[in-house]
């Protein structure tokens, strides 16, 4: 298309594109998500200034050395890293064009997922069981709002993630497939890195201070 | 709208403020309204927003580069690049403040270690941004007719451009001028107080632009030219009583008062609103074929613009004299006149939006006598005014190439012909219904939630998850406008442009 911004007789400039071509379709989705999830970035952002502001307000309440473990963060850590890889093994896959492959470390993704999520659920009910829930003090409210928010987006990752393995195994490795499988890459890596957030800004330095 | 007629509408103000906003103070459904509309479409905005950067950024035709849009291609841009790094601090803010209702979390709460002085915070650091969002197309308008009505190129394009990006960026990092009084402490308010006053400067920039636009220009005075110099008379006075604001502790004397609210109206109305009509006056015959009624856009602009200075410099005024905002009733008699004043004001203002409706109305009626059958009823400079009004489904029958700026200006005057065969189908993006349905379904999430109509809420959330998914397994998403159609559509327009040259 470049060519045609030439003049072409020397004199008469070319105002319009004679010979178009279809679009591909999907051009700017990378570009839109990438948007979006620099958006929903400052959703966490949000939620990590208020638990800067709140952290520390325990109300007479329970505090953060009462109440994390930090073993079975380190082990829900784990999951959530191991999830990242497998998500990386199974995009190595959809590159070459295997489309069982592909399904499989997209399996082994979501059971990843799946264990970090009921690692968390376990740890929410057994401070809430303490009586140390949202309601209790400013620091628990934005605790809970800050995990649990990237909670949801762990489960919506997985729903996500369920949905794309059927479209793949329904329509195969098509383009549209491949672009949706980058994007929910893009999603997933992102959730990882938020989480290094957490578990450096809420629990290490929660246990440490 | 609903919260009118079924329960309560909310009474905490326009950012609803906690701890009158919490359950404590607030219990019945006011407040949950609030939040729910302002979350459903807070949604769509992020959402459209980031569409159209995407849209903005990759989908340029050959030759415009950044710097060869139109200036409101570009202030469109920078607003967008607002509103998705401003509307998620509104939705996390206000899911705080719902966490706070529904589920008895403490962040805004007195007791229990909240803070409702960070609900303050949070709420203006999107609501800052957000009168920027605001303002910033219409500069983008203003610029487009000024250049238009004053038969010239744009003063200053380039600095335009960089005046807008200043002012993109200036706007995340004046938010506590808000609150000065809180008690945030010296070094915080000058910090504030200076980077608030630092934005007058691109902003007189562009005033400078466009008065020099005008300069030496032959200007027509048609109504979206008379609406910009309004704007710029009515707006320049705004932003200085805003530069007066800025000063922290000027500010401790006129916080709350009527001269704050002259000045937001001052500038939202002056810029805003004026810039909204001068749009509307501009581009409605390429929207819809036909012109707006002169006369009756007369009536309206006479009646509002003076209208709006009788009625908000006696606000100037009483806010001066310590008369604060939101009050009912006042016992010193001698604030009454002042008050009357601005009342004769006000009914201007409603004779001034009447006579909007009316225009339209007689606009609609004479459409025939109106209509625009040549696509350029103003002379204008920039790509749209190239097609038809209203422009075809396609736009272009042909993607056009942009060497200038004013690329129509650019066209015309190096002799541009019409192309009249060589036609091709013209690849297309399929119409869906997904949208409209998901936020039907967004709507009723919302109203279920206000109502703890907790079953009818899973139902409408499940659908809303079920509905998108269902979209996904949508795979053709596009079409082709067949090559006749372009080709009766070409053809048709081209008998009409020769019958005009003809008559």
């Amino acid at each position: 298309m470049s060519a045609s911004i030439q003049t072409m007789n020397g004199d008469v400039p070319v105002f319009y594109v004679a010979d178009e071509h279809d679009h591909p379709p999907g051009q700017s989705t990378m570009l839109g998500f990438w948007l979006y999830l620099m958006s929903d970035c400052l959703i966490f952002a949000m939620l990590f200034a208020t638990f800067g502001v709140l952290g520390t307000s325990y109300a007479a309440g329970p505090g953060p050395k009462d109440l994390f473990d930090l073993k079975l963060v380190a082990l829900n850590t784990a999951m959530l890293l191991f999830s990242s890889i497998t998500y990386g093994f199974a995009m190595l896959e959809m590159m070459k064009g295997k489309k069982n492959t592909t399904l499989l470390w997209l399996a082994i993704t979501g059971l990843f997922g799946f264990a970090f999520l009921c690692i968390e659920l376990y740890e929410f009910h057994h401070m809430i069981h303490e009586g140390a829930g949202w309601w209790r003090s400013a620091f628990l409210s934005s605790f809970f709002t800050l995990v649990g928010t990237h909670g949801l987006h762990v489960t919506f990752g997985i729903i996500w993630l369920v949905v794309l393995m059927v479209q793949v195994a329904k329509f195969g490795l098509i383009e549209a497939n491949q672009r949706r499988l980058m994007c929910l890459s893009m999603f997933w890596h992102f959730l990882d890195v938020v989480w290094i957030g957490v578990f450096t800004f809420v629990y290490l330095m929660g246990v440490v201070r | 709208m609903i919260s009118l007629f079924i329960g309560e509408f909310a009474k905490a103000g326009w950012l609803a403020y906690p701890p009158l906003s919490n359950i404590g103070y607030s219990p019945d459904v006011g407040v949950d309204y609030y939040i729910w509309a302002l979350q459903v479409a807070g949604v769509g905005t992020t959402l459209s927003g980031i569409n159209l950067i995407a849209t903005i950024v990759k989908m340029r035709c050959p030759g415009m580069t950044l710097m060869k849009m139109p200036v409101f291609t570009w202030t469109s841009l920078c607003t967008n690049v607002l509103i998705v790094a401003s509307f998620p601090v509104l939705t996390a803010c206000l899911t705080l403040l719902s966490l706070d209702r529904y589920v008895g979390t403490n962040f805004f709460t007195n007791d229990l270690g909240g803070n409702p002085m960070m609900y303050v915070n949070l709420i203006w650091i999107w609501g800052h941004p957000e009168v920027y969002i605001l303002i910033l197309p219409l500069f983008g308008v203003f610029s487009e007719v000024t250049s238009t009505f004053s038969g010239k190129k744009l003063f200053g394009y380039t600095s335009m451009v960089y005046a807008t990006i200043v002012i993109t960026i200036l706007s995340y990092l004046v938010w506590l001028h808000h609150f000065f009084t809180m008690g945030s402490g010296a070094s915080v308010n000058s910090f504030f107080g200076i980077t608030t006053m630092i934005i007058s400067i691109p902003t007189g920039a562009k005033i400078f632009n466009w008065l020099f636009t005008m300069y030496r220009g032959r200007i027509r005075f048609d109504l979206p030219m008379m609406w910009t110099i309004a704007f710029m008379l009515t707006f320049t006075i705004g932003g200085m009583t805003g530069v007066m604001l800025a000063i922290p502790p000027a500010d401790f004397v006129l916080h709350n008062s009527l001269f704050l609210i002259a000045h937001f109206h001052n500038v939202i109305i002056g810029g805003v609103v004026f810039g909204v009509f001068a749009a509307i006056n501009f581009w409605f015959p390429k929207a819809f074929g036909f012109k707006l009624d002169e006369f009756w856009g007369k009536v309206s602009f006479w009646f509002w613009v003076p209208g709006f200075w009788v009625a908000f410099t006696p606000l100037y005024v009483l806010g001066l004299m310590g008369v604060t905002r939101r009050m009912r009733v006042f016992d010193d008699p001698s604030l009454q006149i002042w008050f009357v004043i601005a009342g004769i004001g006000a009914a201007m203002i409603a004779a001034g939006t009447g006579a909007l409706l009316v225009q339209i109305a007689v606009s609609v009626w004479r459409r025939k006598e109106l209509a625009d059958l040549t696509g350029d009823p103003w002379n204008g400079r920039t790509l749209e005014w190239a097609t038809s009004s209203p422009p075809p489904d396609y736009n272009f029958a042909f993607t056009p190439v942009v060497h200038d700026n004013d690329a129509w200006y650019d066209m015309k005057n190096r002799s541009y012909q019409r192309p009249h065969q060589g036609f091709r189908p013209i690849h297309m993006p399929k119409n869906t219904g997904a949208g409209i349905i998901l936020s039907g379904l967004a709507t009723a999430l919302g109203f279920a939630l206000i109502w703890y109509m907790w079953a009818f809420a899973a139902v409408c959330f499940v659908a809303l998850i079920a509905g998108a998914i269902y979209h996904t397994f949508n795979y053709k998403r596009d079409f082709h406008i067949p090559v006749d159609q372009v080709i009766a559509t070409e053809t048709k327009r081209s008998e009409l442009l020769a019958a005009q040259a003809a008559s």
